[in-house]
């Protein structure tokens, strides 16, 4: 079936993604451009809920609503791999930030220490 | 700082900065710093956001000691007393040593001869490489699971990967940067010196297992998050 195809490749995506997410315009573009077309997707679906159906069937897969119920596990995965990874990202500037602290409070006790001997 | 030219080349421990990573250690890192005073002449302590005394403690038995605004982990502690020796003039080795008081002054002064006399630029402690440490079968097998996951990811055939005694010469520092702040940083400093292409020997090294670094240990869970904080990065 197409839509097991689909599914199966966006799982992998989600996982490299969890594995290979670096800080890059050209991600962060291709995130911008999906939100737009889940948008407008969801636009679609609100106004004219039989076209899920529609799209559903062409893919293999019962109802519309299975349908979005798939889509919505993929991105749900999606946000919270994006998410982990910007937790990573901030620990490493809080690490850096501290440190940098760390080091400068120790060569002015440093200075201060030499300067009375 | 030394004022003519003529004052001779200290001593070999003189060279050598101890770097003791600290959290919440207060019931032992008094005498564990006394200790190594008694050998060393420059220790650094990194007090890693500790809530009880241990930075104050550490101070008043003769550590230089750095704080850590939070805390960070032991890897994040660790990169911050590299990254203060490497400032400091004379430093030849750098040597890592924990606080919970399972190592022995006596085997690092040996692993620091070792690494001078041979010039090798890595020394590894090994509590498997004789028999005096006596770890519990649980403990053996985390440690043994450490070992295979150090020999997957760095290619180095270690006996015993997460041992918190070392000794790294400065030019070993220069390839050292331990990005995982957690307990992951054990694998990351083989994995480092390992791409360096250095030379590099074990140690065998006694592990002294004290009601107290038992309490402190790793748990078998740990090498779980080990393994994924290595493959998530």
């Amino acid at each position: 079936m197409l839509s097991q195809w689909i599914l199966a490749i966006a799982l992998v995506l989600v996982g490299l993604y969890l594995l290979k997410a670096r800080k890059s315009a050209s991600q962060q573009a291709i995130r911008r451009l999906f939100i737009i077309v889940a948008l407008v997707a969801g636009f679609i679906a609100v106004l004219f809920p039989n076209y899920t159906n529609v799209v559903a069937s062409l893919l293999g897969i019962g109802r519309g609503a299975d349908l979005l119920l798939y889509a919505f596990v993929v991105f749900a995965l999606f946000y919270v791999v994006h998410q982990y990874r910007r937790q990573l990202w901030r620990e490493k500037v809080s690490t850096d930030l501290a440190r940098a602290l760390t080091l400068a409070q120790a060569e002015i006790e440093d200075l201060k220490n030499l300067r009375k001997r | 700082m030394p004022k003519s030219a003529r004052v001779p080349t200290p001593p070999l421990e003189e060279q050598a900065w101890v770097v003791v990573p600290v959290f919440n250690e207060a019931e032992v890192i008094g005498p564990v710093i006394s200790n190594l005073t008694r050998h060393f002449s420059h220790i650094v302590c990194i007090d890693d956001g500790s809530t009880d005394n241990s930075a104050d403690l550490a101070r008043d038995a003769g550590a230089r000691v750095l704080q850590h605004p939070l805390n960070l982990g032991q890897g994040a502690a660790l990169q911050t007393g590299f990254d203060y020796v490497a400032r400091q003039q004379g430093a030849t080795h750098v040597i890592t040593f924990d606080a919970d008081g399972q190592h022995l002054v006596s085997d690092a002064l040996e692993m620091l001869e070792l690494a001078k006399r041979k010039r090798i630029s890595v020394v590894f402690g090994s509590r498997f490489l004789d028999k005096r440490t006596k770890p519990g079968l649980k403990k053996r097998i985390v440690l043994n699971l450490a070992v295979l996951f150090t020999r997957v990811f760095t290619g180095l055939r270690l006996t015993d990967a997460h041992n918190g005694l070392r000794v790294l010469s400065m030019e070993a520092l220069g390839f050292v940067r331990l990005e995982q702040n957690g307990m992951s940083h054990a694998t990351e400093i083989v994995h480092q010196i390992a791409k360096s292409k250095l030379a590099w020997r074990e140690y065998p090294v006694e592990v002294l297992y004290t009601e107290y670094s038992k309490r402190k240990g790793q748990s078998l869970w740990n090498s779980i998050n080990i393994l994924i904080d290595l493959i998530v990065r």
